[in-house]
This record gives C-alpha cells, structure tokens and sequence, in this order.
C-alpha cells in the first residue's frame, strides 16, 4: 500500500476551523456578522443548507471517490498489539477492523479496538498546547524546552523524571535506551493502573528472567483460570479468544471440545463460559491453587514440595472437587494449561508457570518470550519516584499520556507530589486531572495519525501508521521524546524508519518496508521464546513467605478492582459508544456500580441501587450496588476508571472512581467495611429480566446429550407443519442470505455491538433514555443467568433482525416502508417509514429501533466525520434495524457484476461477523449448498420463535457444555 | 278508551316517552328557547374557558411534539405505542353510542332513543374528532401522515393494505362521514325551525343556508324518511365494523396478548359499553343544568341507558374471562404468560382497576333502585369510562412483556401523554358545549313524532 508522511496525506482544509482561537468579538464586528448572517438567511432561508463539495485538486493515484481503501495499522492498549486494518473513505478512517493475517487478532476485534475510532474524532480531545492554563504553541514548547535541555544534557539529567504508562514499541524503546545513556541521573517510571505486573514478577520469580508468556489455547484441551479474565480483559484478549474458540469447535458428533474450569470471585466473561465455575473470594484463589498442587502430588507428580499440607489446608472448596480437576488436568498433559489473573499476587504466578511446567505444557499450550522492545509497569518504581518527589529532587517531570492524577493510587497524591516541581510537561488526549496543574501541555495524537510500531507478545513486529493528519496538531509520545533527547525536532515518520532500518539491515530496508505497510506486520525470524530452569526451592520459600502473612477470613468482606469492559482505566470515559454499551454481565451502561452477591446483599438488607459507603482505611467511597448472581460471597466488585467526569461531554455523566480508595498497598484486592447509606439510586440497564424464564430461547446441552442426539435442538420444539392460503414466494434463486450465530462459541463480549454501531452509523442516546429502553443498537447481546442464584450459568445470545421470510413486521406497515426483497432480505426504507412502529410492537425478537428524537442532528461536526458513507444517517421519527450490512452486499455485487463473476462464498462479511474474535457468526448465500453458513446450518442449528412461522434467515447453533462428569454432581 | 284494548297485542298501559304531556308547540318552546336566550348562563362561559384552555393546552403540546418528536412520551422499545393508542381507542369507542343509538335503535322502533338521540349523534361526532388527532399525532413523522392515504403519487407509491393501520383510516373514515351526515339529516328539519324563528338576518341567513330549504312539505318528509332510513341502514353495519376494524390492529399481530380472535366483538360490546356510559354522563349533566329538558330525558331513559350498561358491561367481562380460558386451553406458553402477567405482573394495577370498574360497577344496574338515583347513575357512569380507559390501556400495555425476556420494560407516562389526554377532553368538551348553545340539543322532530298527539289514533280516532 502507500507510503503515507504526516505531510502529504489528505487535505484537511476542512478541519481547521475547529482551530479557530476562542471568539473574541468586539461589539461592531458582532453587529457586521449578524448582519451579514440575517441577510444571508434571508437568501437561503427556504432552502436546505449550502454543503460544498470540494473535489481533490490532485487526486491521490488509486483513490476512487466513494470507493474506500484500507490500510494496515496497529494499536496498543497496555503491553497488548492488537493488529488492525482500517477502513478510509477519501481519506478519513470510518471502520477499524482486526488484522486478520495478524497473530494477535486474526481478524476478530474487542470492544475497544471497535470504539477507537470514535477517540479519533472525540471533540473534546486537547485542541491545542497550553502552558499553564493559557493557549501557546508547539514551538513555544520547543523553545522552553531547549533551554530545560541544555541544562539536563550537561548535569547529566538530574532532576528530570519520566512518568509514562507500559509500552511495547521498538522505536520507544530505543528513544528509552537513548534517554537513560543520555542522562544517567534521570528517573524512567513506568505506571499502569491496569498492569500485569504481577505476572511479570511472578515469572521472574519463577525463572529469574524478564518473562512474558504467550497462551496457545487452541492446543488446550482442558484449561485452568484462577480469577483470570483472559477472554475478555485479559492481555492479549483476542488471540486467546480465537484460540479458546478453535479449540471449542463442534461442528459434529466427533468433535473433542476443550474444558474450561474457572475459578473467581467476580462473574466474568471467562467464568461465564466455563463448564465449571467455583466461585471464591479472589484472595482464597492462592490457597485453592495450592490445593491443585498438592493434589497433583499426591496423583504422582513431582512438585517439589508444594504438596506440604501446612501449605493447603486453607482452601475451603471441597476436596472432591480439587481432586477431579487435578485429575483432569493430569490426563491431559501437554494439552491443558493453566492461566492465573493479573489481579493475583507474583507468587501465585509463579506457581502457576511451575504447575504448567510439571504437566508438561511449557512450550506446548503455553511459551515464555523474553520482553522485547518493552517496557512494564513497575510498582517499586512509582515508589521511589514518589520518593523523589517528597524528597523534591525533581525539577523537571515529564508525563507521556494518561491520566496519572486520576489513576494513581489515592494515597499517591500527584497534584499535591508536583506541587514543588518546577516544570510539568504533560502529553495527554484531554484536558484532564493531570493537565490542571502541567506547566505545559500537548495535545497527544491519536495512533491513527501517527507513526509508530509495536511489538506483540509472541514477538511480532507490527507497524502503526497514520490514515488521517493530525486533527488538532497533536504530536505522537515518540516525537515529544524526540524532542526531550535531542531538542530538534524530528517527525515520526523518520524516527519509526530509522527503527525498521535498524530491523530489516540496510540492504533490503525500502522493499520489506513497503511490504511491511501494506501486511502491517513484520514476522521476525529471530524468536524470542526462551527456556528456563526452575527454582522450585526459591517458589516454595516465597509461596511460604506469602502464605505466612496471609489470613484469610472467611467474613472479611473482600474489595477487587478490575479494568472496566467500557472504559477501561478510564481511558474510554468520553467514549460514547463504549459508555452506551452495556457491561457484559451487569448489561448497566453509562455508570458502574460494586457487583455484590445475593447472599452478601440479604445480609446486609442491600438492593439494586443501595448506594453504601465503601471503606478502605481511611479512604472512603459512596457507590451504588447491584447484585450479581455468582459473585462470591463477602466479596464486591469493582471496576476502574469511571467518574473520570473532567474529559468531556461524555465523560462528566460517568459514574464513581473506584481509584479514590484504591491504595498503593492494595492495588488489586483489599479487605473493607461497607456501610449502606439511606440512599437509593435507578441504575441504567439495557436488560431488566435476567432469567429466561424456561423458554427455548438459547438451547444447550452437554457434549455427551449431544454426541447421542444432535437433532436436540431442532427437537426441543414441535414447529407444526403449516399449509399456506396462498402461493408464496420460493427464495430459491440467486443470492439468498442467511446467517447462523453459534451460542456455543459467543463470550458476549460485546465486540459485534460495537462493530455495527461503528460500520451502520448507529447513535448513542444517553444514560436515561437507554434505561428508558430507548437504546438503538441494531445488535444487542441478551444475557440470561440460571436461577441458581449462587452457581447461575450464564448465556449470551445476540439479537439482531433476524430477516424473517414471514416477516410479522412487514404486514402491518401501513405505508409498506419495510420489504422484503428477492435475496430474502428485510429492508428498511427510511424515506417512506412514517413512524408508526408498528412494526416493532409486532416484532418478536424486538430489535427494531425507532428514531424517537433526531439523536444524529446535534452531533460536533468532527463526529460526522466518523459516519460511514455507505450506511443513511437516520433523521427523527423512522424505525432502523439490523440490514445484514446491506451496502457491503451491494458493494460485493457490484464488483462482482463489473467482473462478470459471482459473489464468492465469503466474500460479503457482515461487520458483526468481522468483528467476532470467536468466529461465532456466519453470514452467507443460502442457496449456495457449498456455502459455510449452509454448513453451520446443518449443526446444532435451530431457529428463534419458529414455532410462529416467522421462518428466520438468521439461526443459532446450540450451547454446548463439556462438564467434567465426575464433578457434576458436586458444582 | 281501556276497554276496547282487548286484542293480543293491547298491553299495559306504557309510560309516556315524554312526560308533562308537552304540546308540539312547547316542546320547540322549550328546546329552541335554550339555544335562543339572548344571556348566556355564567356556567356556560366558566366551562368553555376551562375546556377551551385545555384545548389550546392540547395545540400547545401537539406543537411541541411536533417540534420535538414522539420521545416526549414514554414511549419506548417494546412499548412503542403508549398513551396515544390508548386514547384513540378509548375516543372511537365513546364515539360508539352515537350511531348505535340513531341507526340500530331506529331501524329496532326503540322510541325512547328520541330524546337522546341528537346528543349521543353529537358525543359521537366530537369523540370520534378526538380519536382522529391521535393516530395523526402518535407517527414519529407528522409532516408526512398523508401518505398513509392511497393518494397517486408520481413515485408510484402505494399503501400496504394488508397493514390493520390501513384498514383503521378508512373504517374510522368513513365511520365519521357517515356518522357526521346521518347527524346533519337528523339536524335539518329543526335548523328550519330556527331559520323560521330566528329573529336578526345573520342568524336567518345561516339557518337558511343550513336547513338546505327545508319546507316540511309532504314530499320532503317522504325523501326525508327515506334517505334517513337509509342513512340508518348504512350506518348499523359501521357501527359493528368499525371498533372491529380498530380491533384488528391488535388482534391481527403476533404478540401474545393482542394475537385473539375475540377482539372484534369484544371490542364493539366495549364501544358501546363505554359509549352508553358517556350519554349517560352527558344526559345527568344535561338535565341538571337544563332543568326544563327533564321531561324528555326521563328518568325511564337513564334507567334504559343503565340497563344496556349492564349487558355490555357483563358481555365485556365475559370476553375478560374467555380470553383466559382460551390463553389456557391454548396451550401457548407464551399465551398463558401474557395473561398471567396481566393479572399478577407489574401492570396489575392496571387490570383490576379495569376488572373492578367495568365488571363489577354495572352489576349494581340489577337493582331497580340503584338504576334510578341519579347520583348512583352519574358515579358509575364515570367509573365505567375510567374503566374503559383502563382496558385500552392494559391492552396496548401487553407488549411491555413479549416472547423474549430480555426485551422487557415497563412504561411511565410522562407530563406529555396525561397532558394530551386531558386536553382531549377539554376539545370534546368545547365543543359540546358549543353543540348545546347553538344547536338543539334534542331532537325536536322526533320527539314530537313519539308524542301521543302524533298517534293518528290519539284520541281514539280508530280507523276502524
């Protein structure tokens, strides 16, 4: 693909005029605008408003207005790469879509990836440099710089600090090698408030190497989580996804599927998949995992001692259960894997990578590669920086992205540490907590306007290359750096090749660029996988250490902070899509609350929006609770970054920052009082009823029921044979779609969701019309827990229209605004719908959604850049549904007729089944046997509502559970 | 004259329609002198201002709603119809009584509808003005509510007629025309009464041109008849088909709840129940305010009235019943859970506020002593309106829990939907107001026809 610079790129003319400095008008050129305004309407009053359309001066060479283009990109979030490909309609990026030749997505996507698009054209993002609280510029920077630069250059950096969050890059990993040669005396600290740390530690303390690991989860036939939320939040989230998935296939009676016991405190997606979940405080997570051990010892594994009964005796999970895991576990050497959360103390970690290494798994489901070209969080470091700042030995603090005023712990007071601090140059997205007290500040680039690379956890090189120039003059972390080693000033583009020529050698830098910007990746052939010897002596005397300072109790009332599925660590808060999307589990949007289980509510007389005061220490917090099914007992939830209400118009509607009692010594898990206040709070949700109330809605079995009987789903209904009154249309010619949604391989992740509101230009409504059940996601994903209020099942099922050939929607239109078309699809015509809605009353699935105010007309102009060209923008007072991403057909046909070919079997890719990291959706032509979708129609496969004859193109393939049968009787 | 009644079909002696034994002389005396008193009653403007400002409380909202959208209601996904549906049935169906009580019970020689004929005509004809705001109003685009017309158009655009909607604009459409036409045949032999005693020009003028030259001469009387009885004859089938027509957009969709074949004749017994139940009202408010018109509405007719509140009162709560044994025998899950959810689920309230007012409340019409004190009549009156409403709305509420859980909600009203209600009652009742200053209330024609002075054989005059 082409090689784009910051420079050359689109035009964006357009755009400046978000630049314009802050109005200040004089009272006569007030009156002169005015004047020439009401004359001007008084011109065009009665016509609608003038939209030019500038045509490119120099048309870039394979740009073909209306045709769209793709590139390849990356981006990162913490130490995770997630490989991109980004969709760009005349030089503005409408659609991010995962890699799929890219190990870390393959293809699929999460929520994030999805929602950053939105982030690009966020017009509360920073707009310009500040320093202090007054408007400067880049070169005022550079300036001031220059000066602080000269002096650090000759006393060797001291008292400068460096604050950033973990990154992955080789170019700024070479910028942070440069840095610490360049001034021995400054400090580098590395802060995420959502890290995996501990795993690093752990592996460390394991191996006595800097460690990342790498999970081959396809390979696993049985899989261990301890209080890992590894399909959802956890690192490198999609691969694992993917991989979880491939290994979970059943696509016929032969099919083996892979066993997932997870182990948790909070209900996560992970867990929620499980064929078995035991529930336990997360602090009893470390005593159940010594109980394995010990159990794999007694089964003939060597565990070096980690069997010691003074060791496991804490674990309050019956004996039987362990046993049968442990057994499990052993039966599948080489094939299972056991993987421990981020949340879970170094120690657990390492016993986790010893337990791994015993069931001979190590290299095989799971491998270990040395971190490269990165840079992890590091709690000792945010010490002694702290220290540093007490001591007020820094002049000079440097702080690259983030929001470290709001997400540092609470008793890390950054604003009050920087008081004395002479200069504070803060890179950030938004004017924020930290931005208030920075003596400069500059506006951070969003990576798809930047240059810069990645390197991902199993070693992959991946590039990041801009689609759009800067909207607001911001600059990328690897050209400030540049500027703080050097003082010139250098763009991305020269520094990210200078890197990849250091990569490739000179002698075939330009052709493997090239090949590198258009693959965006670059495989490289040195691996990073390592082995190791284990010092089991050492584990055993930490895991002793660890064990002697650790108590638990049973009645303590736990606390556990986890990264939000919306916004993160509070990165996403003025997100609007991810805000409106509701938490997979909970299904609340737009706020977060302390998840509690049932029987910790009764006691404490709690219902669904209690606000209770939360106490850590001294710190204290006012949130409400919502009860979760399968929550442990003693033990609430929280979630991170929330209340961030200082970044936007998004933001500042967002619920309770859980970091304001969330302590440098408790980062993770922590022991608190709850009080309940008087107060009672409506928490926004998208779903009310979380049961399923017995209907045959989402069908599942076990893979034993199963293999005896694969017709069960389709048998689970008597669907009578119906005679028609009349003679029906046949759907048997040419392209007939159809789609198949396989429950069994769904996390309810949430990923499709936000995939189709970004490709069908889907608004967001807000926090109160969404509760109000005004939310107008095409796609939702309807979750319903068993009423098994300790050990619930949890199920997702997407819904979107599900195009039926008798479609109850269309009869009833009066003015025949819905249709049905040859190829079996259910069209929306927005110009003639009226707005009787009719046709979402007679719907039965509901997944119509109706326009009831013009939620698209007020958007910031920045935000129409983000709408996809291809798809209306609905007006107020019309129905919208789910189309089967109908303009990607219709640009598949076209291209296909202009070729004189037909449309191949996989060829038209829905957004939702693009974005799925499962592969959960398949979308195809029908009438074409040889087609996927037919294929997936033929297994598990059944119909939602047949039973009335509304004959779906859309099917669902059955749930399948594989529980272990020498626990079912247990859990 | 007693004894000669010996024959089969002598009977008892019969009350008199009208009492106080009016000559046709008075009785336009009577009726023509409400309209032609020269000082209008302090009560008359208190009421107008009252209802014209709910009136114009309902433009003012309507505006609004125009301007805003539909989201100023509580309307929401899987509620998408809200207070509006509501208010549309519940005015079609008031809008019943009216043609029940010109056509049917004139094609059935029911005398005694002549006293209440007219008004119950003109309830009909402002109810059914009522409904016809809502189903324009309730559309998330007004601005293009023709095109639920079958207009040509040069796109060549047409209405889907298999949409119940459809089928509503031309039911309810032609209920009004021939409703508004049978009222205005019924209203020209008086407007000639009042040209003939109108006193100042513009007043001649207007009744002139309104009674279409009304002579009473023995030929127009003979077309007059005519074209009134068939006017009746093309009437009663509309009366059955319209709030069946209304019903359809229920019954013909899949939700469990709305998908029954009961609907049609439910909801034409619930028309006239409720469409009986406001003459009623009216009728009590009529002759308290106008006392001389006593004689015509007699208690006999309130009694009669009550009496068909009873039946139609108890044949809806016979649908009320049959629709859950059905929902049972059904043996639809989902069938059973709709009805189930209606009576025990979190719009119970709603349900027994129905059961209690339209079930219960007429049964008290067995007693003969309830059936004649006026309070009791006015009270109950009211009760099984508020009880209609209540139907209409635990109906339309039905979709707040259909086939898939995840979907289920709940719907609160907002300012907007009470605000339009009401205002819809301050329009009704504007121009009811309106109908009785001006125009005779009564019908002065008919009831001199039913006085015994009309009888060719009054004064024992026998052909015989």
């Amino acid at each position: 693909m082409k090689d784009i610079n910051n420079n050359d790129i689109i035009n964006p003319g357009s755009l400046n005029k978000e630049d314009k400095p802050s109005s200040e008008l004089s009272r006569r050129s007030f009156l002169k605008i005015m004047g020439g305004s009401i004359a001007y309407m008084a011109v065009t009053g009665c016509r609608r408003p003038l939209e030019e359309i500038v045509p490119y001066v120099e048309a870039p060479e394979e740009a073909i207005l209306g045709n769209p283009e793709k590139y390849a990109t990356s981006m990162t979030l913490g130490m995770g790469v997630y490989g991109l490909v980004v969709t760009s309609f005349e030089g503005r990026p409408t659609k991010i879509e995962g890699n799929a030749l890219h190990s870390s997505s393959r293809g699929g996507s999460n929520a994030f990836m999805q929602a950053e698009i939105l982030n690009l054209y966020d017009p509360d993002r920073l707009k310009k440099c500040y320093k202090g609280n007054t408007i400067n510029s880049w070169d005022g920077f550079k300036q001031d710089w220059s000066e602080i630069h000269e002096k650090y250059t000759e006393n060797q950096g001291e008292g400068l600090a460096i604050l950033s969050q973990s990154f992955c890059s080789p170019t700024l990993f070479r910028q942070y090698e440069a840095y610490k040669k360049a001034f021995p005396k400054a400090t580098w600290t590395v802060f995420d408030p959502v890290s995996d740390e501990n795993i690093f530690k752990g592996l460390s303390l394991a191996t006595g190497k800097s460690l990342r690991p790498n999970y081959k989860f396809e390979k696993a036939k049985v899989i261990l989580s301890l209080d890992s939320d590894f399909l959802h939040l956890g690192a490198d989230n999609v691969a694992a996804a993917r991989g979880f998935a491939d290994g979970r296939q059943v696509n016929s009676t032969h099919d083996k599927m892979n066993r997932l016991y997870t182990v948790e405190s909070n209900v996560t997606l992970t867990g929620a998949m499980a064929d078995h979940r035991i529930r336990l405080k997360s602090s009893e997570v470390f005593a159940f995992s010594l109980a394995i051990a010990g159990e794999l010892s007694r089964l003939g594994l060597n565990t070096n001692g980690l069997d010691d009964r003074n060791l496991n005796s804490k674990c309050s999970v019956d004996g039987k259960v362990i046993k049968a895991i442990a057994e499990d576990l052993l039966s599948n050497k080489g094939q299972s894997v056991i993987i421990a959360g981020s949340t879970q103390p170094s120690e657990l970690h390492a016993l986790v990578v010893v337990l791994n290494d015993l069931l001979g798994n190590t290299g095989k489901t799971v491998t270990y590669n040395k971190i490269t070209d990165a840079v992890a969080a590091n709690l000792n470091e945010l010490n002694s920086l702290k220290a540093d700042l007490t001591n007020k030995s820094i002049e000079t603090l440097v702080i690259l992205g983030g929001d470290p005023a709001f997400n540092f712990p609470v008793d890390y007071n950054l604003k009050a540490l920087c008081k004395d601090v002479k200069n504070v140059i803060f890179l950030g997205n938004h004017k924020n907590s930290t931005s208030e007290f920075c003596s400069w500040t500059i506006p951070q680039n969003h990576f798809l306007e930047s240059w810069g690379d990645a390197r991902s956890s199993d070693g992959t090189l991946s590039i990041v290359q801009p689609l759009i120039a800067p909207l607001y003059k911001g600059h990328s972390t690897i050209e400030l750096m540049n500027i703080i080693l050097t003082g010139e000033e250098r763009t991305g583009y020269e520094l990210s090749r200078e890197t990849w020529a250091g990569i490739f050698g000179l002698l075939d830098s330009e052709s493997k660029w090239k090949e590198v910007l258009h693959e965006g990746f670059y495989n490289s052939p040195q691996s990073l996988e390592v082995t190791f010897s284990i010092d089991a002596t050492s584990i055993k005397k930490s895991v002793g250490k660890y064990l002697s300072d650790y108590k638990p109790i049973q009645s303590d009332l736990e606390l556990t902070f986890s990264a939000d599925p919306s916004v993160y660590d509070g990165r996403y808060a003025n997100n609007g899509w991810l805000q409106e999307a509701p938490d997979p589990i909970t299904k609340i949007n737009w706020t977060n609350v302390a998840g509690i289980s049932p029987g910790t509510a009764d006691k404490n007389s709690l219902i669904n929006g209690d606000v209770v005061e939360i106490k850590n220490g001294k710190y204290a917090l006012n949130i409400p609770v919502w009860i979760i099914p399968g929550l442990a007992e003693n033990s609430l939830a929280l979630t991170l970054g929330n209340g961030n209400k200082k970044l936007g118009r998004i933001s500042e509607l967002s619920g309770y920052s859980s970091y304001t009692i969330r302590t440098s010594e408790s980062t993770n898990i922590c022991t608190v009082r709850m009080t309940r206040t008087s107060e009672n709070l409506v928490i926004p949700t998208t779903q009310k009823h979380p049961y399923v109330e017995d209907r045959p809605l989402i069908r599942e079995t076990e893979l034993k029921e199963y293999q005896k009987h694969p017709e069960f789903a389709q048998d689970m209904v008597h669907v009578p044979d119906t005679q028609s009154l009349w003679e029906e249309h046949q759907y048997d010619e040419g392209n007939q779609w159809g789609m198949t949604i396989d429950l069994n391989l769904c996390i309810g992740c949430n990923s499709c969701v936000l995939a189709c509101q970004s490709e069908n230009n889907v608004p967001i409504v807000g926090s109160k019309p969404s509760n109000y059940g005004r939310e107008m996601h095409w796609l939702r994903i309807d979750r319903y827990f068993s009423k098994d209020e300790e050990n619930p099942t949890v199920r997702f099922q997407p819904v979107a229209c599900q195009h039926c050939e008798m479609a109850p929607c269309e009869s009833v239109c009066p003015v025949a605004a819905t249709n049905h078309d040859q190829e079996g699809l259910n069209l929306m015509v927005y110009n003639r719908c009226v707005g009787t809605r009719y046709c979402a009353n007679n719907c039965p699935y509901k997944v119509r959604r109706f326009n009831f105010y013009n939620y698209t007309n007020e958007y910031p102009e920045i935000v129409k850049m983000s709408q996809n060209p291809d798809v209306t923008v609905r007006s107020r007072g019309v129905m919208e549904k789910c189309s089967y991403c109908l303009h990607r057909i219709n640009r598949i046909k076209r291209d296909t007729k202009l070729s004189g070919s037909k449309v191949q079997d996989g060829a038209v890719v829905t957004a939702c089944q693009q974005a799925c990291p499962t592969g959960a959706i398949q979308f195809g032509n029908i009438n074409d046997p040889d087609s996927k979708v037919v294929a997936a129609k033929k297994v598990r496969n059944y119909e939602l509502l047949a039973e009335f004859n509304t004959r779906p193109r859309t099917s669902y393939q059955a749930k399948i559970r594989n529980p272990n049968p020498d626990l079912k009787k247990l859990i | 004259m007693k004894s000669f009644e010996n024959t089969l079909t002598a009977q008892e002696p019969i009350k008199p329609l009208i009492l106080g034994n009016p000559s046709f002389s008075s009785v336009t005396e009577t009726i023509s002198g409400i309209c032609e008193k020269k000082e209008t009653p302090i009560w008359w403007w208190i009421a107008l201002g009252i209802s014209g400002l709910l009136s114009l409380n309902l433009a003012a909202m309507i505006g609004y709603l125009v301007w805003e959208g539909t989201g100023i209601w509580g309307l929401n996904i899987p509620v998408s119809w809200g207070w509006a549906i509501v208010n549309f049935v519940f005015w079609v169906g008031i809008g019943h009584a009216g043609t029940l009580i010109s056509a049917i019970l004139f094609l059935m020689r029911q005398k005694w509808r002549t006293s209440i004929n007219r008004f119950a005509e003109a309830m009909t004809i402002f109810a059914v003005l009522c409904a016809a705001i809502f189903p324009g109003i309730h559309v998330g685009r007004m601005w293009v509510m023709h095109w639920m017309f079958p207009l040509p158009n040069q796109m060549g655009l047409w209405v889907n007629f298999r949409s119940p909607l459809l089928w509503d604009v031309f039911a309810v459409g032609t209920y009004f025309t021939c409703s508004a036409l049978f009222w205005y045949t019924g209203l020209i032999p008086d407007l000639a009464t009042f040209r003939d005693r109108a006193k100042n020009r513009i007043k001649k003028t207007i009744f002139g041109v309104l009674s279409l030259g009304w002579r009473g001469g023995n030929k127009q009387w003979k077309h007059y008849e005519l074209a009134y009885l068939l006017l009746a004859g093309i009437s009663t089938p509309l009366v059955l088909s319209v709030h069946s027509v209304v019903s359809t957009d229920f019954a013909v969709s899949i939700i469990p709840g709305w998908h029954t074949t009961i609907f049609p004749p439910y909801f034409v017994a619930g028309a006239i129940f409720s469409g009986f139940a406001m003459v009623l009202t009216l009728s009590i408010i009529a002759r308290a305010i106008f006392p001389q018109i006593k004689n015509f509405i007699t208690m006999d007719h309130l009694g009669k009235i009550a009496k068909v509140i009873l039946l139609t009162g108890t044949m809806v709560g016979y649908a009320y019943s049959m629709e859950f044994f059905i929902a049972w025998y059904s043996g639809n899950d989902y069938e059973r859970f709709a009805f189930i959810n209606r009576a025990l689920g979190p719009f119970a309230w709603a349900y027994w506020i129905m059961i209690t007012c339209n079930v219960l409340t007429p049964q008290i019409f067995w007693f003969k002593k309830l059936r004649s004190s006026i309070p009791v009549l006015f009270i109950a009156s009211i009760i099984v309106n508020i009880g209609m409403w209540f139907e209409r709305f635990v109906i339309v509420m039905t979709l707040h829990r259909d086939f898939l859980p995840s979907s289920w909600d709940y719907y609160t009203p907002t300012m907007f939907d009470i605000g339009i209600f009401v205002g819809s009652f301050g329009f009704f009742f504007f121009m009811f107001l309106l109908f009785l200053r001006f125009l005779p209330m009564i019908s002065m024609t008919e009831i001199k026809g039913v006085l015994p002075q009309a009888d060719p054989h009054h004064g024992g005059n026998s052909h015989e």
